[in-house]
């Protein structure tokens, strides 16, 4: 047996406070002190559950609650390791439950890439109480003292003696025991913890591969009634009437309703429209098509792809709302020996998961029952509630797998039409989305313009950089105005390090046509695509090396920690502190430094490659990417081979974090070459893959390489910060290889991709 | 359910003799869903575009999404769900050993797909994986994985 | 009318209603750039016919050469075999094509060792034997691609005609045999019944026949090489 270290170990000191507001598991009274936690896994049956977590039974089966959603990310495969290993349990005994949408988890808004940095340190606190129980109780029926003994591998461990015992045969006296108060309670040593960082295996795999894992088309109640609704073409849009006479006559059809039209702000009200709702798809999808409806466009039925190209490009070209400021980059500019100006333009983009957006809901009198694919289980908990009427309490929202999400799924509109439907018809209803419907009918990613501006002194070094950024920003659909705010200039306008004495940044309003909405890593997309982009344009300007270029803007390594440093009156920091997380100029440094040695970047003019390079922190993390672009005879271009780094300090599960960055590649070459949106009066003019094109298994790099930096620093995020470096990277490595500039995306107008 | 016609389709279905009172244009991808709740096989597109609802026909790929039940009257159908006892077929084995899917929806159509090529092609060329998989979308970016696994897949398979 | 440059000037040239009189001018000895020194033959003006609609056989009867009668009748059909309908597999290399503008077939597919797909992707893995019209997906029974020596992709019509009478690159057909293929074969019915808002090749696959039919009782004559590309070319698809 391995030694095991008894020696001292980190107290927990004061309450940790989740994202989102409320301590897992904890909540406060009006005095300000923690009530008794919650226990009870829901569902499960006698034995040891000091929380809703954690389910030690009577035979050793030990359940562990996951209250994020699984969308790919493997989070499934992640946190409730985490919980294991700090429980000392063994993973060939626990097996994962998926959480309803319940406030008693704490945030289950999966979403902004915070479920291991948001969640690490209380799941620990939980595990660790429940260890804390069994240790005692099992010391107690060993007759031995409580400090000379550990939980491992699924049992309580006296050293000393050799004996044991299974956390099976201790559950119930365990759930008999008083739980510790938090600060009583010991985390294990970092290095105690055998699994987290490694590379694990995906827990679900099984499933996938064998069809067994429940999406939110598959699960099938009795008497229950698929539905497809035809929707507005134009955002706001309205039915003025509609023709039911041949969708009732298709076999199968046995309602046709219509939904009330959304009022604005939008946020995740159903959208409206008419709903054909049958016995199976195939009937409801003969019917939405023999349907007939006369819509009233609306007013942004103007709304016009090209046309508001240009409003953007009017916009970014006046003087904004100034949310950064250091020196004055104004007047620099003006006395600047060498003045650069370029512009970046990046359509509006699509989710587009694989799975489209489905939900199926049951309404008995005044309860409800949801299963969806939805990333944010309590926000469609919220939203079923108010579309009947009745109070949270009466709603269950399970969350199924999700076939793919980007934060599509977030949003509760597909839900909620769902749940009225399922009032309307008094059946158990399934709404499917078709492919149609999920990229016509979308939150999209916004449109952007961005403006940036350097002023270089004599020796080419930097005195002035000036960004404007102009797109309607998501608070539109919820009701807030057209200019983009402190908030959203949060990410990848407000928090890039830059060496340079003269700094601003200005907000240009953009208003909204569509509904907008957030798309994995959001406004990073276009502002890392400007940024990067702009400065490879400096170093080619100068003559000089984009690494060299780049790490020269960035400045020396240190971190900063005031906004007073960026020349901002506030930053999100996505919800951290700059105490806890600053802006690490080193850790960037670093994942530059990796990649192009990785690369083999300062080879590239020897060997011939053309390669691209870009860097950015979002969401904690830091990651920086090179692509080695080809062009064949024909002149299409590809990716031939990507390369990787990322700093997102503590991680749980190393594989995950690795299939992350490599899906990232992908995700970030569709939306380089391919990626766009548009829209010809008012309506979205992509409806299938057809013209929505996406990276195919052919067009993929050859190799993607990845390096996660071995890191004890507070976990970031790692779902979306891979994204933002991808597409400049491309941009720039399509450079290097034909000497042409694109600042405007996708890469498919001007070149055969 | 759709009203059927009048006589019912005779179908094998994993093995399985199936009898169905269907409206003979129902799409293969309906009859396994909805009808006789398989619902390994996806919807992703119902254009034939992405291949989410790949399914053997006496063992050739179809997509389920766009081929009426009357097709596959008389003949055998495999899903993923048949692909294998307890998922056992190499390619099975291969995905979970690479840990290849991550949001799994389009795994059982790259899966189908690549059985039928490893059937024709027990030592595949990459270029020849490629090609096959070509109409097989993964939004997720799993095909650098996928590449790899039917590789192993296919050194995994005897003989 | 727009001219679908991917594919050359010949399917432009074809396609316009004004310029087969044009065609015919050309196919003159006199009216092209000076080879010959044979008297000047008047250029005939076809009667114009809209881009969907073919010229019956009987129209051709104005042209008093028997030759260029022949001839002039393969320039009209050959105003079908041209159609994105048709040439969008009638090509020379490993992917069809589809849409009106010669767009990249999704998702990609390549011709395999049988010109049926390649394994996992077969023809007959999305196409039915019929039209689908919700999933969009066209179908005939049969759907695959034509052999690569039945490619029609940017060649002109004197090079197509040569081809069609060919029985190597033909199938092995002779010209009884073409004339019975185009009034049956289903998949070449389905250039007339393409379902889901896709164009249909011009005219009927009756009048089609019927033009095939008559240029072979006319002699099956090939017009000649043509050596300008034409002034003024048009397209009738969209």
């Amino acid at each position: 047996m391995r030694a095991m270290q008894l020696g001292r170990r980190p107290f927990l000191a004061g309450l940790p406070v989740a994202l989102g507001g409320l301590a897992i598991g904890l909540r406060s009274d009006a005095a300000g002190a923690a009530a008794p936690p919650p226990r009870g896994v829901r569902g499960a049956g006698a034995g040891f559950s000091p929380n809703v977590f954690l389910h030690v039974a009577p035979d050793g089966w030990v359940s562990v609650v996951c209250h994020r959603s699984e969308m790919g990310q493997g989070v499934r495969s992640s946190l409730p390791v985490l919980l294991a290993d700090e429980l000392g349990a063994d993973m060939a005994r626990v097996r994962v439950l998926q959480a309803d949408g319940d406030a008693v988890y704490g945030d289950q808004n999966t979403d902004g890439s915070s479920s291991v940095r948001g969640h690490y340190d209380q799941l620990r606190l939980l595990a660790a109480t429940a260890r804390t129980v069994l240790v005692r109780v099992g010391a107690r029926r060993l007759g031995v003292k409580a400090a000379e003994c550990e939980a491992l591998d699924h049992r309580v461990v006296h050293p000393r003696s050799g004996r044991s015992v299974d956390f099976g045969g201790l559950a119930l006296l365990a759930e008999r025991e008083p739980l510790p108060a938090p600060g009583a309670v010991q985390l294990r040593p970092q290095a105690e913890l055998r699994h987290v960082g490694e590379a694990l295996p995906l827990l679900d795999a099984k499933a996938y591969v064998t069809g067994s894992a429940v999406f939110g088309a598959d699960v099938r109640l009795p008497g229950m009634l698929t539905a497809v609704i035809a929707r507005s073409p134009v955002v706001g849009g309205r039915v003025l009437g509609f023709d039911e006479a041949a969708a009732r006559a298709v076999p199968g059809v046995r309602h046709v309703l219509r939904l009330p039209d959304p009022q604005p702000p939008y946020a995740f009200q159903p959208w409206g429209g008419v709903a054909v709702v049958a016995d199976d798809t195939w009937a409801a999808l003969r019917g939405s098509r023999a349907l007939m409806v006369r819509w009233d466009a609306g007013s942004n039925q103007s709304y016009d792809s090209p046309a508001y190209r240009e409003t953007l490009r009017q916009a970014v070209r006046s003087p904004g709302t100034v949310l950064r400021k250091l020196g004055d980059a104004d007047k620099a500019l003006e006395s600047a020996v060498q003045r650069i100006d370029a512009e970046y333009y990046v359509p509006h983009l699509p989710h587009a998961p694989m799975e489209p957006p489905v939900a199926v809901a049951q309404v008995t009198g005044d309860r409800c029952e949801v299963w969806a694919p939805t990333q944010n289980p309590q926000a469609a908990r919220k939203e079923a509630a108010r579309v009947l009427g009745v109070s949270e309490q009466n709603v269950s929202v399970h969350v199924t797998f999700l076939g793919g999400a980007f934060g599509r799924k977030s949003k509760a509109d597909f839900v909620a039409e769902a749940v009225w439907l399922a009032r309307e018809t008094g059946a158990p209803v399934r709404v499917q989305w078709t492919r149609e419907d999920d990229l016509r009918h979308d939150y999209y990613n916004t449109v952007s313009q961005q403006r940036l501006s350097a002023g270089l002194d004599a020796s080419g070094k930097l005195v002035a950089w000036h960004h404007r950024s102009a797109f309607p920003p998501i608070g539109t659909v919820f009701g807030g105005g057209a200019r983009p705010s402190l908030g959203d200039f949060q990410q990848g306008v407000l928090d890039v390090a830059l060496d340079v004495p003269n700094v601003q940044a200005e907000a240009c309003e953009a208003p909204a046509h569509v509904r907008i909405g957030w798309l994995r890593s959001v406004y990073n997309i276009f502002h890392a695509f400007s940024t990067n982009c702009f400065i490879d344009e400096i170093a080619v300007a100068r003559g000089a090396d984009c690494r060299d270029v780049m790490l020269e803007v960035l400045g020396p390594p240190r971190q900063i920690t005031t906004v007073a440093e960026l020349g901002v009156e506030q930053l999100r920091n996505y919800g951290a502190s700059l105490e806890e997380y600053p802006v690490d100029v080193g850790r960037l440094r670093h994942v530059i430094e990796r990649v192009t040695e990785l690369s083999g970047w300062s080879e590239r003019r020897r060997d011939g490659r053309a390669l691209g390079l870009a860097a950015h922190r979002s969401f904690l993390s830091y990651v920086a990417v090179v692509v080695s672009v080809v062009q064949a005879e024909s002149g299409k271009l590809r990716v031939d081979e990507a390369w990787v780094a990322i700093d997102a300090g503590r991680i749980v599960n190393l594989d995950r974090v690795r299939s992350q960055m490599e899906g990232s590649v992908i995700f970030g070459m569709s939306l380089a070459f391919h990626g766009s949106i548009t829209m010809r009066a008012g309506a979205t003019e992509q409806s299938n893959f057809r013209d929505l094109r996406l990276v195919r298994v052919a067009d993929a790099p050859r190799a993607i390489h990845v390096e996660v930096q071995k890191s004890e620093a507070r976990s970031g995020g790692v779902g979306e910060p891979g994204v933002p470096p991808v597409a400049p990277a491309i941009a720039n490595a399509v450079f290097a290889r034909t000497g042409q500039r694109v600042r405007d995306l996708p890469l498919s107008r001007v070149f055969v991709v | 359910m759709t009203e059927a016609t009048s006589s019912p389709i005779q179908l094998r279905v994993n093995g399985v003799e199936r009898e169905l009172r269907v409206d003979p244009d129902m799409p293969l991808l309906w009859v396994l869903r909805d009808v006789l709740g398989l619902t390994g096989t996806k919807y992703g597109c119902g254009q034939a575009l992405c291949g989410a609802c790949s399914v053997h026909l006496d063992g050739a790929v179809v997509r389920s999404c766009c081929t009426p039940v009357r097709r596959a009257e008389g003949r055998d159908v495999t899903t993923i769900e048949g692909l294998s006892e307890d998922g056992t077929h190499p390619l099975q084995q291969a995905w979970i050993e690479l840990g290849v899917p991550q949001c799994g929806f389009c795994q059982a159509g790259q899966i189908m797909t690549a059985a039928a090529l490893l059937r024709k092609q027990p030592k595949p060329s990459p270029e020849q994986v490629e090609q096959s998989l070509a109409g097989n979308l993964c939004r997720c970016g799993t095909y650098t994985r996928i590449r790899a696994a039917v590789q192993r897949a296919a050194e995994l398979t005897k003989g | 009318m727009r001219c679908s440059s991917q594919t050359g000037p010949w399917l432009g040239a074809l396609c316009g209603p004004c310029c087969l009189a044009l065609w015919l001018a050309c196919a003159a000895p006199v009216a092209t750039q000076g080879t010959t020194e044979s008297p000047a033959a008047p250029a005939i003006a076809l009667p114009e016919v809209a881009p969907g609609a073919l010229r019956a056989p009987a129209v051709f009867d104005a042209v008093p050469d028997p030759a260029q009668r022949s001839s002039a009748l393969f320039t009209e059909l050959a105003r079908v075999l041209l159609h994105p309908r048709c040439v969008n597999c009638h090509v020379e290399g490993d992917s069809p094509a589809q849409g009106a503008h010669f767009e990249q077939h999704e998702p990609p597919v390549l011709r395999g060792p049988e010109d049926r797909g390649v394994v996992g992707m077969e023809c007959e893995s999305c196409h039915q034997d019929r039209n689908l019209e919700l999933s969009r997906v066209p179908g005939a029974v049969g759907w695959r691609l034509p052999p690569r020596a039945m490619a029609w992709q940017g060649k002109a019509p004197s090079e197509l005609c040569a081809q069609l009478k060919d029985p190597v690159r033909n199938g092995q057909r002779g010209l009884a045999d073409i004339v019975e293929h185009s009034r049956r074969d289903p998949l070449v019915a389905w250039g007339w019944q393409p379902g889901f808002e896709r164009q249909p090749a011009p005219g009927s696959q009756a009048e089609f026949a019927a033009l095939v039919a008559a240029w072979v009782s006319s002699g099956a004559q090939c017009p000649e090489a043509e050596d300008a590309v034409p002034v003024n070319i048009g397209a009738n698809h969209d």
